[in-house]
């Protein structure tokens, strides 16, 4: 199945995109995904210590399933105010 | 609870805010914090920031924070403000106020919401060098 990941900050530098699709196998999980996403991106993968994930608006850990569809997002700490 | 949320690339006008504040009877305390751009970053001089958002997990997190304030203080209302795009140094990038009974409440609340929005909230920034 295909999921959509977008990147922040300076994550859309370090991976060269604003945002990519990336195909999983049905039922995988959001450590999964990431993994994939770090092979293909090295600059990310060694930001994966300090790097948020979320899935639509909240905030995910890696056990989480993913569906169809998800929109999954991945940036480096945030820094409002 | 009255709850005002805007993520804008206008300036944030304080006087404006603080002409249309409201506070019922019951209400002793209205505290609000200005967070304004430094002039410089890790020491060295810069002509603003840049702010970025990822602005619908942005609303829905400040959405969870204000949620959390209100289950923990009797408050009556929250007005925050967080500037986007380029912010020049001296400039509010943040406003919030928040009006409670008491001034101990007022205090806590404010506080907790801008630590909290630096855990949570997904906005970033950049700093401009001056050139």
């Amino acid at each position: 199945m295909q999921v959509r990941v977008h990147f922040y900050s300076y994550f859309k530098d370090l991976a060269g995109a604003s945002e990519i699709t990336e195909m999983i196998a049905p039922g995988a999980r959001l450590e999964s995904l990431l993994q994939q996403v770090y092979l293909r991106f090295p600059k990310l993968a060694a930001m994966r210590k300090s790097a948020l994930v979320a899935v639509g608006v909240d905030y995910q850990a890696g056990e989480y399933l993913l569906a169809e569809g998800d929109e999954v997002s991945l940036f480096p700490p945030v820094q409002g105010g | 609870m009255r709850r005002e949320l805007a993520i804008s690339e206008q300036k944030i006008d304080e006087q404006a805010l603080s002409r249309s504040r409201a506070a019922s009877a019951g209400m002793g305390a209205a505290v609000y914090f200005v967070g304004i751009v430094r002039g410089t970053e890790e020491g060295r001089p810069i002509s603003g920031l840049a702010y970025e958002a990822f602005e619908k997990m942005a609303r829905y997190q400040f959405e969870l924070l204000f949620d959390q304030a209100q289950t923990r203080w009797p408050l009556e209302s929250v007005r925050l403000v967080h500037r986007v795009g380029f912010v020049a140094a001296g400039e509010a990038s943040l406003w919030i106020e928040v009006v409670a009974p008491h001034r101990e409440e007022a205090f806590a609340a404010c506080q907790f919401i801008v630590r909290e929005m630096k855990r949570v909230v997904p906005i970033w920034k950049k700093a401009f060098p001056l050139a």
